[in-house]
This record gives structure tokens, sequence and C-alpha cells, in this order.
């Protein structure tokens, strides 16, 4: 099937097998890798994008579902600018990550959550980290990373791409 | 800014701009899949691949049949009778998921359509997954022991003796990336990039197997999602997909994914263990007995010795005098165990400080003031065991009175009380772990290639047989390097991971690299220091003694003239320091506490506060090593509440929902978790490093079990055996 991903606001027109999964399609097709595989199944998370503003897994979903829908990746996260989105910065500065692998699962799904809710509580956080597996960091740097981004936020150091 | 990113891996891994196995492009690379066998055990009678040829984008499939040449997997063990590994089954499958054919396709769709495709025949054997059983047919591959057998007198003397049984149960190391491979052959060489802990390792394994000059064989590590000591050997598909693509002069890679990852990756622990521990009447230990039965999986491997460490280890941080550890390996019919974070030292934990516990309930002793008694203390070392470690140095009453004091302990021990007079309360227990592990490797493994350059431009370059799989060390040892020179971190830069830039390299595994490669990188930075003042004092003309480094620049002690490392260069040629580096084992030692609350009708257990307190000497990057320290608390509770492989009758593991059976901690599932550290360098190495990052899967384990069974005031401490599943509680409980 031909189709559009409209991944980062560039188009990708595609032909595709409507058994394509999003992720294989973002990450051979696209050449988009900063999006992993961890289980394929749908429980660890590390393949989390923003499709239409909702953070998915990109292994349960297929690319022709997406046809034509705006994606976000890992890739798009930072500023058109390059300046590094505010979780970005956190994630490093709470050492959210160790071996990297699971970490823009996590960062995606935490963008997606902060701009729906820039005021995101502590249960929302948690319940937020607790949806993917990381198996280095014992998560707790991981929730003070989406805290800290949180309040980053409020305090108006969040670059909104939507804007 | 450049303090944007704490660490160098950071900006990379959060941009996307990571790069692992499976992230890299290569023009006509064909993808591996492997068909595998549904059965545990049984005779191969036939596998057909023709339909799978017949699949549009599959560029060939094969059995063991169709291949002759293909070698089987190394066997690492010395002496004794061996029972072939091949690589692709050819005629007895031993274990679940084991491979019957490989199928290449242009992707990982045509290549999963067609091993779809491939027909198999096998008449099922009845499958045998557990050591005794196993051992009672004769499938014992390796007998060891530690230490003296002890005299029945010591027993029938003793004031108190316990014996209890435990099971280490199988784990899955479940790093969260798969295991990967791929192999782009060109000209004379053969490139293999590979997630991987042992880059040389695996080049020389490749090499022999392939036939062909180890030089002719490059291995790469680029960015690894984790490994936990499961990416540090050969296994059947390297070999396979190695071998196909040398003989089709093509690229193939085999991403490995979860569900055959919890299949046929290798698992942890897997012993069946009993006990016996003797005390006098004062709580002093007299002697200890630990028998272990493991099942090592399906091959004679070099996984079958790894219960060693457990036997050498038995004896812990307690001055106990009579130590007898006896070790079965036993073949069964599961993939093969093998290393994962802790490696035979949980196994020797747990069973020590599980009955320590129900010692102390025997004696009306407090937990801790048992082991306060039986701790070795500080002056004793170097330490020699009765099962044959030197511990090389220790404060351990001081690691057990920090943990104590940050768990609040008698706080705890006050609301216990409380708790057990209101019949209402739920009732909460304390359980207490005290740990001593070894880091650095074993004799054969405590070396490693280390290397430091300084360039025209300024900058220096260090290298290292270590290969990173998350442990930060881009900027650890930069750091480390830079330090010992006087110069500005950002000026270092670390190479690891390709084995074409050192003659030779060790790797990462056994928490060796801070311990092993850290000194050893400092060691060459130390000499680069000496190499630069000969040149000066040469172009000086000057005696070697009046000239002194500071701030990364030689200058003559009398006089201000400095010369940086970058004019040296210019002036007297390149400047590059490689370094065999040997080195001793270390001793990491630390007590965990746990407290946890039990609701006895449920079996649920909620943990309310853990406390691990660490000792692994110097640590380079107290950050980076409470970072692992605490990932490495949470598998620990992993093991013990929610982590374990169960199989089916006909021994094929039930986990077929994937991670949805086999259950890996969450952020649901994680408790106040408090660190401490006390510091006792190794006298080792001038750096004084001992290893991290292991500490938690060993000390954590046993003492929630502790907690649960101080909880429950149980007599029978045997009933709780890990995974403390509701279902193991409430059973226990009744």
């Amino acid at each position: 099937m031909k189709i559009t991903l409209t991944v980062n606001d560039a188009a990708y027109p595609l032909d595709v097998e409507p058994r394509r999964v999003l992720a294989d399609a973002l990450r051979d097709d696209c050449g988009l890798t900063g999006t992993h595989l961890g289980c394929e199944q749908g429980v660890c998370g590390a393949c989390t994008v923003l499709v239409d503003g909702e953070a998915v897994r990109s292994c349960l979903m297929l690319a022709v579902q997406c046809d034509g829908v705006p994606i976000r990746t890992v890739e798009g996260l930072a500023g058109a600018d390059g300046e590094p989105h505010p979780l970005q910065r956190a994630f490093s500065a709470e050492r959210g990550l160790q071996c990297g692998f699971c970490t823009p699962g996590f960062l995606m799904l935490a963008a997606g959550a902060l701009e729906h809710d820039p005021a995101l509580g502590e249960e929302e956080v948690a319940a937020l980290v607790g949806s993917n597996l990381c198996r280095c960091t014992g998560y707790e740097p991981i929730r003070r990373a989406i805290t800290r981004a949180a309040r980053d936020h409020q305090n108006g150091q969040f670059h909104d791409r939507r804007q | 800014m450049v303090d944007r990113w704490l660490r160098r891996e950071d900006e990379r891994l959060l941009t996307g701009a990571g790069r692992f196995v499976a992230d890299l492009r290569v023009d006509g690379c064909l993808d591996a899949v492997f068909a595998r066998s549904e059965v545990a055990h049984g005779v191969l009678r036939e596998v057909d691949c023709s339909a799978a040829r017949e699949v549009p984008g599959v560029a060939g499939a094969w059995s063991a049949a169709d291949l002759p040449g293909l070698p089987p997997m190394p066997d690492a063990r010395e002496g004794a009778a061996t029972r072939e590994w091949p690589s692709l089954v050819r005629d007895r499958v031993r274990y679940p998921g084991e491979a019957l054919a490989v199928v290449l396709g242009d992707d990982r769709y045509r290549a999963e359509d067609g091993a779809a495709r491939v027909r198999s025949r096998i008449d099922p054997l009845p499958a045998v997954v557990t050591a005794q059983e196993a051992a009672g047919l004769g499938h014992v591959a390796l007998r060891g022991e530690a230490g003296r057998p002890i005299d029945d007198e010591v027993w029938e003397q003793a004031a108190v003796v316990v014996e209890s049984s435990y099971r280490q149960q199988l784990l899955m190391p479940s790093p969260m990336e798969c295991r990967t491979i791929l192999c782009v052959p060109g000209g004379d060489r053969l490139t293999v990039w590979s997630g991987h802990q042992a880059p040389h390792r695996l080049r020389s394994e490749l090499a022999r197997l392939l036939d062909r000059p180890e030089e002719s064989v490059r291995v790469v590590v680029p960015d690894t999602g984790g490994a936990f000591g499961s990416k540090s050997a050969v296994f059947p598909e390297f070999i396979t997909v190695a071998w196909l693509a040398v003989r089709l002069g093509r690229p193939v890679r085999w991403i490995e994914d979860r569900r055959e990852s919890l299949l046929v990756a290798t698992r942890g622990r897997g012993q069946d263990q009993h006990v016996r521990l003797a005390a006098d009447a004062d709580g002093r230990l007299l002697a200890y007995e630990l028998t272990v039965e493991a099942d090592v999986g399906a091959y004679p491997h070099l996984g079958v010795a790894f219960p060693m460490q457990t036997a050498w280890m038995a004896t812990g941080p307690y001055t106990t005098p009579q130590v007898h550890a006896t070790v079965r390996s036993v073949l069964t019919n599961t993939m093969v165990t093998y290393p994962y974070r802790g490696a035979g030292r949980p196994e020797a934990t747990s069973p020590l400080e599980r009955t320590m516990d129900v010692l102390a309930t025997r004696l009306h002793l407090d937990p801790a003031e048992l082991r306060r008694r039986n701790l070795i203390p500080p002056e004793r070392f170097p330490y020699r065991t009765p099962t044959g470690r030197t511990y090389d140095s220790g404060d351990h009453v001081a690691a057990l009175d920090l943990a104590l004091r940050t768990l609040d302990y008698d706080g705890w021990r006050a609301e216990q009380a409380r708790r057990r007079a209101d019949p209402a309360a739920p009732p909460v227990g304390i359980g207490l772990s005290c740990y001593v592990e070894r880091s650095g490797g074993e004799k054969g493994s405590l070396h490693d290639y280390v290397g430091v350059e300084a360039g025209e431009d300024g900058g220096v370059v260090a290298r290292c047989g270590a290969a990173s799989s998350g442990q930060s060390h881009a900027t650890v040892f930069p750091a480390l390097v830079a330090e010992t020179l006087g110069v500005e971190p950002a000026r270092v830069r670390l190479i690891e991971g390709d084995t074409d830039e050192l003659p030779g390299g060790v790797g990462s595994f056994g928490s060796r690299s801070a311990q092993i490669d850290g000194a050893g990188l400092q060691h060459a930075a130390t000499l680069l220091i000496e190499e630069a003042r000969e040149r000066a004092a040469r172009l000086w003309d000057l005696p070697v003694e009046e000239t002194a480094w500071s701030d990364g620049a030689v200058h003559p002690v009398r006089g201000t003239a400095a010369m940086g490392l970058s004019e040296l260069v210019k002036r007297t040629g390149p400047l590059r320091i490689d370094e065999r580096y040997e080195a001793d084992m270390a001793f990491p030692f630390g007590t965990h506490a746990a407290v946890v609350e039990v609701d006895p009708d449920l079996g649920a257990v909620r943990v309310l506060r853990l406390v691990a307190v660490d000792d692994c000497g110097r640590a380079l990057d107290p950050a980076v090593v409470r970072g692992q320290a605490f990932g490495s608390v949470v598998q620990g509770l992993g093991q013990a509440l929610y982590e374990g492989v169960p199989f089916g009758d006909d021994g094929v593991p039930l986990l077929g929902d994937g991670l949805l059976d086999y259950l890996l901690p969450t952020y649901a599932e994680i408790p106040p978790i408090e660190l401490g550290e006390t510091r006792t360098p190794t006298p080792r190495t001038p750096l004084g490093a001992k290893g991290a990052g292991e500490s938690g899967c060993i000390g954590t384990p046993p003492a929630i079990v502790n907690a649960v069974a101080d909880a429950l005031r149980l007599d029978h401490p045997e009933r709780l055996q890990m995974p403390l599943t509701p279902d193991v509680v409430w059973r226990a409980a009744a």
C-alpha cells in the first residue's frame, strides 16, 4: 500500500505491506532508528512514539494506520533550533538512563503526557514510569527526571512544538 | 553549554542518535530467523526447508543436514568427556527452542515467512528439568568442592545445628536489547558487530570456529542495550550467522527478539541447595556445609563450572572455622545457564544468610547481633577462608552498623513488637543480609589491555579491552585518565569495544572494568607521565629527577618553563603507552536490609523499605556507582518476589506470553530504597577500586526473604522459596 508517514514534520512516501508494523516502518523505511524494539508485544514500551499526539506502542500499530497522521519520534523531540527538550536535559541530569535502550520510549511517553497536562502530578508521573520497562536504572531516576522536566515546563522552560 | 549532558553517552542516547547493532544499515544485508523446536527433548527425524526456499524474498534455508561444514559450539571445558553442541540440531533436540533450521531473507518479514514454512518431525522424549532427576540419569557434568569435609562430631557437639534446603530459581537476565550480531564479509576480513561484553574473546572464538586467522576478524561493539552477563559468550546462532555470511559472501545479521530470548537466551542461577550450619550457645559459628546441585542446561559448556563460584564464596563474611561446599553440575533439558549479574555469589549469599536468620531464632538472638559476633573484623585481613579465597580488605561491622542506622532498625523492631501485640495489625518483618562477593575475575581473566596516547593536537586517547553495555565507560575512564594526567577531562576520549584498536582484551564481566581496566588506565597514564619526563629531560639535557609533572605538563624542577603534551609530541614524536595490566581479585561487601508487610490471608508482600549499604572500595564516579547499585537492588527485588522460569510437564517454559509471564519489576513495584556506602579501598591496586554493580542481586534477595519469614514467624523457612509469589507466601503462612 502506498502511504505517507509524516514523522517529525517530514513526509516519507512509502509502499508498505499492510502487515508492516509502525516501528519497522519508522526504523527501516524512514531510517529513524531511535525508536527501539524491546519485546514486540506491547509490554516494554521501548518503541513508544506519539501518533497524533497520543503515546502508542509502535510495535502494536500498523504503518498503514498512520497514513497522513502526524508522528513524533525521539529524533524530533529537540526543538527546531536543536535545543534539547527539557525531558532530554532532565534524563541526563537525573541519570535516568544507563544503557539507553529503553530511553526513547520513556521520553516519548513522558513528552506526550506533558503536552496533554503540563502540570503532571506525582501520581500521573508514577503511572507513566510504571508503563514501561527499564532493566538498568531501577526507575527512580526516571521518575525524578520526568518530575524535573514537568517542573521546568511549569517554569516556562518548555519548548512546545505545537505552537 | 558544556555541562548540559552529565555523561558523554547521554546526548546520542537521548536524541535517537545511539547506534545499536539493529540500527546499523548495511546494503544487501540478510536477516536470519531460526526455525525452532517446540519440544524440549526428542529425536529429530526430519527437517524440510524446501517450502521455505520458495517464499519470495527468502535467500536460503538450511538445516544441519544441508550444512555439513557448520562448526558446532566450542567446548570450553577442560578434560572430561563431552557432548557436542551442534549449531543447528543434527539428530537430538535437547532444549526447547533449539534451532532446527536457519532462514535468511531480504528482511525479517521474509525470513519469518520462510521459517514458518520449515517442516520438522521430532519424536518427543521425556524432558528432565530438575538437577535431582537428571543426576539420577547420570548426567553429571562436573563435580567439585571447596574446603574440607567436616567431622561428624562437630555437628554432634554443636549447641545448635540448623539444616535447610533452598532453591535458587532460574532467571532470565533480560537486558532490554536482546542478543545481536551482524557479520559483514569484505575482502579478506570479516567484520562482526555485536552487542557484546567480551569482543576479543568473541573474535578469537569466531576465528577458530571459522578456521581463519584471528587478525582477519574484527569485532566491534557499538551501543549495547544492557547485558548483565548474558552477552559474554558465543552462541549457536552467532556461529551459524557468521559461517553463512562468509560462505555466501554477504552481510547477515541476527537480531534476537524477546520471544526467542525467553526461550533460548542463557539463564542465570539454577541451583538446589542443602545447608547445615552449626554454632555454639553464644552464637559463634562452628561449621557450615553447603551442597549444590546445579541444573546447568542441555550441553556441557563454560557455565558448567560457574557453580564453583558459589562453593568458593560459601564462607561468606564470617569467621566460621570450618566450611565445606560441594557442587554437582547436572545436564538437563533447558537452555544452558550462564552468568547473570552476581553469577554464583547470590547463590552463595542467599542460603547462608537465610540460615543465619533461622539460627538467630533458635538461639533467641537478634539477627543483627548474631552477625556482629561472627563478621570478619578489619584486623584479620587479608583473610584466608576455609573455601580457598583470600579476602583483600573489609570492615563488615561498619557496613552492618550503617545499614542498621539507615534503616532505623531499632525503630522497626519496636514497630514490629507493637504490631505483634495488636491482632488487627498486618505483620511486618525485618530481614538482614550481610554479603561478600568477588570482583575482577578468576585466574586467567585478571588482566586487560590498556593504552594511553597523547596526540599532537593536545588530545589524549585512552583504550581498553572492556566493553560498556550501560556502565558509562566513555565518561568514567576519560575522567580517571584526565585526573591522573592533570588535564581537562574534555581532552581525553575513550576507544573500546573494537578489536582492531588493541592487541588483546578481556572484556566487561564479573565487575572487572573499573577494578582492572580502571587501575590499568591509571597505571598507563602514570607510565606516560614518566615517558614524558624522560623525553623532556633529554630535550633539556637534565637528569629526569630534575623534571616534574603537573597539570598535564612537564617542567624543570627549577624554573617555570613548562611543556605540554601537545608540544612534547610535536618535538619528540608519537607518545603512546600500551600495557597488559594484571591485578588480583577483590572482595566487595556490604549489608542489605528489608522491611516488609505481609498480608497472610492474601499472601501479598509489600516491601516498605530497602536499604543497601555497599563497599566497593574507591568509586571512580560515585553517582555512576549508585546508579548501578540501585538498578541492581531492583533486579534483586525481581528475584525475591517476581521472576522465575516455570516449566510445563513437557519441559517447555511456561512463558508463552513473553514479558506478561516473565515478570520484570516495574516502577509500581519499587519500594523506597536507600543506598549507603562505606569505602574500604582494595590494597591490591594503587587505584583501590573494587567491582561494583552486582551487589543488589547478591545482597537484596535474602534480605527480602528473611523479612517475609520474620513477618510470618516461620519455623520452616524452606516453605519460602523464591520468587515469593502470593501463592508461595500464602501456603507458607497457612
